[in-house]
């Protein structure tokens, strides 16, 4: 093999405590598309962004052409010839085109201060067509699709030939999520016919695509790569069995409290729909019951949990809570009628960071510290205590902001403000998003408690291992709609393969 | 685990400064003004000066209620001048009803303010603005655009402002009102929590099941109303109202707020604090006066006070955005 163009040596990332990379080692050759897989949390974007010289590694180092680089901001990367493609597309909708591949280097267009359009235009004329776009460069971003914007994206990081000698490497970070198939197929014959201008680094978790475009793959697991080798030598099954790797030992989940379900029904749904985003949705959730809804990004399964908490109201169809026919149009009415929501985003809608503990805490029940409508201080500090006792919260008091918890504690504070306001339903989104092993083990062993008492709990994890170990029974949604349906009794626990066969 | 949960003490003591940062600063103040004028200490001076502070307070201690939520009101000086005149007109026929008539104006304004806010989705600071043109068009068309001035039967119905109880003039009594019934709703009411919560993560406060928007009306609510209280005050110790008698009262009172210790991106503070702002911003004021300094020229001072209690109060390594 010739020298490789990119090195990434022994590469050490935490964030807050938690190890997002260990000791991570891959290269990138000329003119090579390099695929880059793993589950959510494994470390990818980490890796990625990294690589974008947005993080700065705490350990390791990065070679290009042999010589160590270091990247202190995204421009120290573009000047290495490093580009990314955003997940999230980073265009400014109310810009043209133009201005958008040369957002920022305006300057080589600009004689006295003014810019020369007609320049500015035909630079990025060419960069369209490298990707074989036809376009007017003048034309607002916003009114292009999705589509073109990616190929826009990745003219503009093309554009960094321009500005460099060096030869490229361009980051894909998920581009394929919102596209459709033949639009995928046009962004990965294009990939192909720039290999001989650019190498390639693609991030995606559906696997097939993965194999599909790239000449070599990278499998990460739990911010390590556990496996590299040319894609021809490898298969679907094999990068997931890769990917998940752990043996599922069934400990883990704590699935020796796993209890069968109560009777009474606490959520069902007949044909639930919102939109375009999930259709015809039929479940049914009991006491004491966990179910868990698996899917792949676009599934719509994020769009139904959100639905049941009054963030996304539901279009047609029947949502039943409690025996009451309800439609949520906001949080309030979900939470009066016993729902909680552990929401995903636990810095943002989660907790109020910068508040303490005590407020947190009595939050969505401030009615249960009231007398005579006014906040019984001192109740609410040992009601507060008791949480804190009872769930184990990590604190040195309960006067602690929530923004100097650790991921693990804040987490057992949201759960302990429903578990205050006496939820009946819970929904777990994403629960155990960045958190440390120990941690999501606390997390697990509280879902167990919870479902003992007899709350229902939806739950879309981050990882299928979570999701089936966790739950009684397993809905896999595919494109909007339920595609299967699993038992998942303790004991008798369904496979991943299965399952991942109606996922995509 | 713990190690990582304990606050980091360098930024610990720097929060504790801040917050006892404005009473240290008002006692210098008082010190440095005794020292330059000693009958300033004459408790009869003391009097007259905490009187002055009450209606600026009033004004104050409404639009904390606001700042709290992360949001601004900029409408409490033309809804102080409009009461002013509704005062002013309504006392000589209805008597104590005017004042009933300038509170409600106060109170339509604040809500009018709060729905438009959160129904349309518009900055609270565009809203109050426009706001604040239609009151001051309302005081204008009112008075004729001139001060009317209250009659001897008026003014013997407002001494029940103009007077005093105890030897200490009333208005500092309704002054004290407002502070212990303004602090207590903050610290022992819903709305006062859900109103912090909302200013320090206003969609985690959502997605716990407050409602929002209804808090936020509640607050302007609260700051019309007591923009107008201040409005009725000042037409009483002026016997006149006038849609220009709260002019350059504005910045004076979000001054107050912020150097008081409220934060103006919400979260934190409260009225006990704007009691402090209040007092230090008038024995600035009263400093200035005894230096000599025009009038107009103060709000030079009063511009570069609140630039400075911002840029002071505000940790500004968690912003990342400033528009």
């Amino acid at each position: 093999m010739a020298e490789p163009l990119l090195q990434v040596q022994n590469v050490s990332k935490a964030f807050a405590g938690v190890q997002a990379l260990d000791d991570v080692s891959i290269e990138v050759q000329p003119g090579e598309v390099v695929g880059l897989v793993g589950e959510n949390g494994a470390g990818k974007s980490t890796l990625m962004r990294i690589l974008a010289g947005v993080y700065r590694p705490d350990r390791g180092i990065l070679l290009l052409s042999g010589t160590r680089i270091v990247l202190n901001s995204p421009r120290e990367a573009n000047l290495h010839g490093i580009g990314i493609v955003f997940q999230e597309q980073s265009l400014l909708p109310n810009l043209s085109v133009a201005e958008n591949i040369y957002l920022g280097q305006e300057a080589a267009f600009t004689r006295s201060g003014i810019i020369r359009w007609p320049a500015l235009h035909a630079a990025a004329r060419r960069q369209l067509e490298k990707v074989r776009v036809n376009l007017d460069p003048r034309t607002r971003t916003v009114r292009l699709s999705f589509a073109e914007r990616q190929m826009v994206e990745l003219a503009k990081a093309l554009a960094l030939e321009e500005r460099t000698d060096r030869p490229l490497v361009i980051l894909l970070d998920e581009p394929t999520s919102v596209l459709e198939q033949r639009e995928i197929d046009i962004l990965f014959d294009r990939v192909r016919g720039l290999r001989n201008r650019a190498s390639f680094v693609f991030v995606s978790h559906r696997l097939d695509e993965v194999l599909s475009v790239s000449d070599r793959v990278y499998v990460m697991k739990d911010g390590r790569v556990v496996a590299g080798m040319p894609a021809a030598q490898t298969s679907v099954p094999e990068l997931h069995q890769l990917m998940v790797g752990r043996e599922l030992h069934a400990q883990y989940y704590r699935e020796s409290r796993q209890q069968p379900p109560g009777e009474p029904i606490v959520l069902a749904t007949e044909g639930l729909s919102a939109g375009r985003a999930y259709r015809n949705v039929t479940l049914q959730v009991r006491e004491g019951e966990v179910l868990g809804i698996a899917g792949v990004v676009g599934s719509g399964r994020e769009e139904l949990t959100r639905t049941l908490f009054g963030f996304l109201p539901h279009t047609a169809g029947t949502l039943t809570v409690r025996g009451k026919r309800v439609r949520l149009t906001s949080p309030d009415q979900a939470a009066a009628l016993g729902i909680g929501y552990l929401p995903r985003e636990r810095r943002l809608e989660g907790l109020v960071m910068p508040l303490p503990i005590v407020p947190n805490m009595t939050l969505a029940s401030l009615q249960s510290v009231l007398r005579a409508g006014a906040i019984q201080i001192r109740k609410e500090r040992t009601l507060a205590e008791e949480w804190v006792r009872r769930l184990r919260v990590r604190t040195p008091g309960v006067d602690v902001l929530c923004m100097n918890l650790s991921g693990g504690n804040q987490q057992k504070v949201v759960l302990a403000k429903w578990m205050n306001a006496r939820s009946k339903l819970l929904i777990l989104d994403h629960p155990t998003r960045g958190l440390d092993v120990g941690a999501k083990e606390e997390v697990y062993d509280l879902v167990r408690t919870l479902s003992e008492q007899g709350l229902a709990i939806v739950l879309t994890a981050d990882t299928l291992e979570e999701t089936i170990g966790l739950s009684h029974s397993v809905l896999v949604m595919r494109d909007g709609e339920i595609t299967a349906r699993f038992d998942a009794p303790r004991g008798a626990k369904p496979a991943q393969v299965d399952l991942i066969r109606h996922m995509v | 685990m713990p190690a990582t949960a304990v606050p980091h003490s360098k930024t610990l003591a720097a929060d504790r400064f801040r917050s006892f940062a404005p009473v240290l600063v008002l006692v210098a103040l008082v010190v440095l003004v005794g020292v330059l004028r000693p009958s300033f200490f004459n408790p009869e001076s003391l009097l007259v000066t905490v009187a002055d502070t009450a209606t600026l307070f009033i004004l104050a201690a409404g639009t904390t209620f606001v700042v709290i939520l992360g949001s601004i009101d900029l409408s409490i000086q033309a809804i102080c001048s409009l009461a002013s005149v509704v005062v002013a007109l309504l006392l000589p026929r209805y008597g104590y009803f005017g004042c009933l008539a300038a509170l409600a104006a106060g109170l339509l304004a604040g809500i009018t303010s709060g729905i438009l806010h959160v129904w349309l989705r518009i900055p609270s600071f565009i809203v109050t603005l426009a706001t604040s043109g239609l009151v001051v068009a309302a005081a204008l068309l009112l008075s004729q655009e001139r001060s009317i001035v209250i009659d001897e039967h008026g003014r013997l119905l407002l001494s029940c402002i103009t007077d005093r109880s105890l030897g200490v003039p009333n208005v500092i009594w309704i002054a004290a009102a407002v502070a212990v019934v303004g602090a207590w709703t903050q610290r022992y009411t819903p709305f006062g929590r859900y109103s912090i919560a909302i200013g320090a993560g206003e969609a985690a406060t959502w997605a716990s099941g407050v409602r929002v928007n209804r808090h936020k009306v509640i607050a302007f609510a609260c700051s019309g109303v007591l923009a107008a209280l201040a409005g009725v005050l000042l037409a009483a110790r002026q016997s006149s109202g006038s849609p220009t008698l709260a002019n350059e009262l504005l910045l004076p009172a979000i001054a107050a707020v912020i150097v008081g210790g409220t934060a103006i991106t919400g979260g934190a503070g409260g009225i006990g604090r704007t009691v402090v702002g209040a007092l230090i911003i008038t024995i600035v004021r009263v400093g200035m006066t005894f230096i000599g300094i025009n009038i107009f020229a103060q709000q030079i001072v009063f511009g570069l006070v609140l630039i400075a209690a911002v840029a002071l109060t505000i940790d500004r390594t968690k912003i990342v955005i400033v528009k």
